[in-house]
C-alpha cells in the first residue's frame, strides 16, 4: 500500500521572490524580473547569511551554494532527531565556471555535483540517505520524484528534495552559446530579450539563463497530520521516460515526453481532462517548444492553462524543476496564473492551439502538472494536488 | 611578519574571525582543523611564502613515533629551542601542533632557501 505524500516545507531563492508571498505578488502584478545582459541573476545572495562562518563554503560552486542554502533552511524545520533519520535528494549539474579554478588543495570538490549534499548532510546532521541526480535539466524534478517514491513506499518518513544551479559564469554561458541554445546577439541580433523573449511564440531565439534554488520537505500525509504540519500540496504522481534519440535534441513529436506524463497521470489516478494547468518546460528554444507543444496538444487538447515559468526566472538548468515547483505552489495556493512573458500580441508557434496564459489571471486549480525535459532526452513529470489546510485534500 | 601572514591564511582557510589565531593557538585542539584543512593550509603556505613545505614535518604529523626530546629535535630541527621539552610534557593533552610550530617551520625553510 503506497502512502500519500505531501509537501510540508518550501524554501526558494529566485529572481521572482524568496517566499511564496513575494512570488504571488509578482505574478499578480505581472512584475517580470529584468533580463540584464541576456541573463536573469539573483542579486544579494550570500550563503553565509544562512550558515554563518563555515570553512566548507569555499568548496561549493555558486549553484551548489543555492542548493545548500535552501536545503539547510528546509532541514531546519525538522528537529535534530528527525533530521538524523531524513533523506536528502538533490538534482545538480556540472560547475562550468572553468575560468576561475579555486586555489584550494581540494578544488576538485568545487566540480563534484554532490558537494552540496556533503555540505548539507554534515551541517544539518542528516544520516538517512542521500543521492544527487545528474539527469540534466530534469535532475531536480527527478530528485523530488525520487524523494516522493521513497516516502510513498515507506522507506523514509522525511525526505528533503530540490536543487540549485547557476550557469551564468563565463564558461557556463559559452557552453550554451556554442550550442546555439541561448537568446543571444548571435541568435537575436540586437533584439531586447525583455521584449522578445517569448517561449511558444513563432519567433524563438533560445533560452535566457537564470540561477537560484529550491528545496522541499516531503513526508507521508499521515506523518504531516500527526505532527500538525502545514501542508502546501500533495504530490499525487510522478513519471519518467527517456527519448533514446539524440544527445541534445528532443524527439520531435514529444512521444516519450508524453509517455512520462501519462505515467504520472496514471499514478495520480487522473485523466488528462482533470489537469487544470501545465507548468511546461517552455524554454523558448526552437526545438523544445515545438516538441513539447505537440505532446501537450496530443494529450490535453487546448483545455489546460499552459505556463512557462522559465519566461519569468530564466532557465535554471538542473534546478529548474525545483524552483518551478515552488512557483507552482504559489499558483495553487494563491490562485494566481502567471502569463508567459511577451506572448500577448505575438504570433504563436505553428501547430494545434494551446491555452497559453498571456495576462495575469486568477484560477482555482485542483490538479497541476509540471514537466521538465533534459539534454539527451531525460523526461520527468510530476502531478500536484491542491491542498486546503482546513478542508483537507481535494479529489 | 611570518606570523601576521600566517594568521591571514588561517582566517581564510578556516573561515574564522580575525583575532582568533595567535602564536600559542593549538591548530587542532583549539581550531578543530581537520586533515583537509591541513592540506589547504599547506597549499596556501607554499603559495604565499614561496616554499615547498614537507607536510609531514610542518604539521609534526608522525610526532608520536618520534617521541623523546632528542628524537623530536632530530626529526624536527626547525622547532624553536626548548619546544621539544614542552611537547613531551604536553602529549597527553592531545595534538600538540601550535601556530608557532608553523612559524618556525616557515622561517627555517626561508632561511635554508637563502
Amino acid at each position: 500500500m503506497k502512502r500519500r505524500v505531501v509537501i510540508t516545507a518550501v524554501r526558494v531563492i529566485s529572481a521572482v521572490g524568496n517566499t511564496l508571498e513575494e512570488v504571488s505578488r509578482s505574478f499578480r502584478h505581472g512584475l517580470f524580473p529584468e533580463i540584464r545582459d541576456h541573463v536573469i541573476p539573483v542579486d544579494n545572495f550570500d550563503l553565509r547569511n544562512f550558515t554563518g562562518r563555515n570553512k566548507d563554503i569555499k568548496y561549493l560552486s555558486r549553484g551548489n551554494q543555492f542548493a545548500a542554502a535552501c536545503a539547510l533552511e528546509a532541514a531546519r524545520t525538522l528537529s535534530a532527531g528527525d533530521r538524523a533519520e531524513a533523506g536528502l535528494f538533490l538534482g545538480a549539474g556540472p560547475n562550468l565556471d572553468l575560468a576561475q579554478v579555486p586555489a584550494n588543495a581540494l578544488w576538485l570538490l568545487n566540480y563534484l555535483p554532490n558537494s552540496a549534499a556533503s555540505f548539507v548532510t554534515k551541517t544539518a546532521g542528516i544520516h538517512g540517505e542521500s543521492a544527487t541526480l545528474g539527469s540534466a535539466c530534469a535532475a531536480s524534478l527527478q530528485a523530488i520524484g525520487l524523494a516522493y517514491e521513497k516516502v510513498a513506499s515507506g522507506g523514509l518518513r522525511f525526505a528533503l528534495a530540490g536543487g540549485g544551479d547557476s550557469r551564468l559564469s563565463e564558461g557556463g554561458l559559452k557552453a550554451y552559446r556554442d550550442c546555439r541554445a541561448l537568446f543571444s546577439p548571435e541568435t537575436a541580433g540586437d533584439l531586447d530579450p525583455n521584449e522578445y523573449y517569448a517561449p511558444f511564440s513563432s519567433e524563438r531565439y533560445g533560452f535566457i539563463p537564470g540561477e537560484g534554488g529550491a528545496c522541499f520537505l516531503l513526508e507521508s500525509l499521515e506523518s504531516a497530520l500527526e505532527r500538525k504540519a502545514r501542508i502546501y500540496a500533495e504530490i499525487a504522481g510522478a513519471g519518467a521516460s527517456c527519448d533514446g534519440f539524440n544527445m541534445t535534441a528532443p524527439q520531435p513529436e514529444g512521444a516519450y515526453a508524453k509517455a512520462a506524463i501519462l505515467k504520472a497521470l496514471a499514478r495520480a489516478g487522473l485523466a488528462p481532462g482533470e489537469i487544470g494547468a501545465v507548468s511546461a518546460h517552455g524554454t523558448g528554444t526552437e526545438l523544445n517548444d515545438q516538441a513539447e507543444g505537440r505532446a501537450l496538444a496530443g494529450l490535453f487538447g487546448a483545455a489546460p492553462y499552459i505556463l512557462s515559468l522559465k519566461s519569468w526566472i530564466g532557465h535554471l538548468a538542473s534546478a529548474c524543476g525545483a524552483v518551478e515547483l515552488a512557483l507552482c505552489l504559489s499558483v495553487l495556493r494563491d490562485k494566481v496564473l502567471p502569463p508567459v512573458r511577451n506572448l500577448a500580441g505575438k504570433n504563436r508557434m505553428p501547430g494545434p492551439p494551446l491555452n497559453f496564459v498571456t495576462s495575469p489571471a486568477a484560477a482555482d486549480l485542483r490538479h497541476l502538472l509540471l514537466e521538465n525535459f533534459g539534454f539527451g532526452g531525460q523526461n520527468y513529470a510530476l502531478v500536484l494536488n491542491k491542498w486546503e489546510n482546513n478542508g483537507g485534500g481535494q479529489h | 611578519m611570518t606570523l601576521e601572514k600566517l594568521k591571514v591564511i588561517f582566517e581564510e582557510v578556516l573561515d574564522i574571525d580575525p583575532g582568533t589565531v595567535g602564536e600559542e593557538t593549538y591548530v587542532i585542539r583549539d581550531l578543530n582543523a581537520e586533515s583537509i584543512d591541513l592540506l589547504e593550509l599547506a597549499v596556501h603556505v607554499n603559495e604565499k611564502f614561496r616554499i615547498n613545505a614537507d607536510d609531514q614535518a610542518m604539521f609534526l604529523r608522525q610526532l608520536r613515533s618520534h617521541t623523546g626530546e632528542a628524537r623530536i629535535r632530530g626529526r624536527y630541527p626547525h622547532l624553536r629551542e626548548g619546544r621539544e621539552k614542552e611537547i613531551m610534557l604536553d602529549l597527553e593533552g592531545g595534538p600538540v601542533l601550535k601556530v608557532s610550530d608553523l612559524v618556525d617551520y616557515i622561517d627555517h625553510s626561508l632561511a635554508a632557501g637563502r
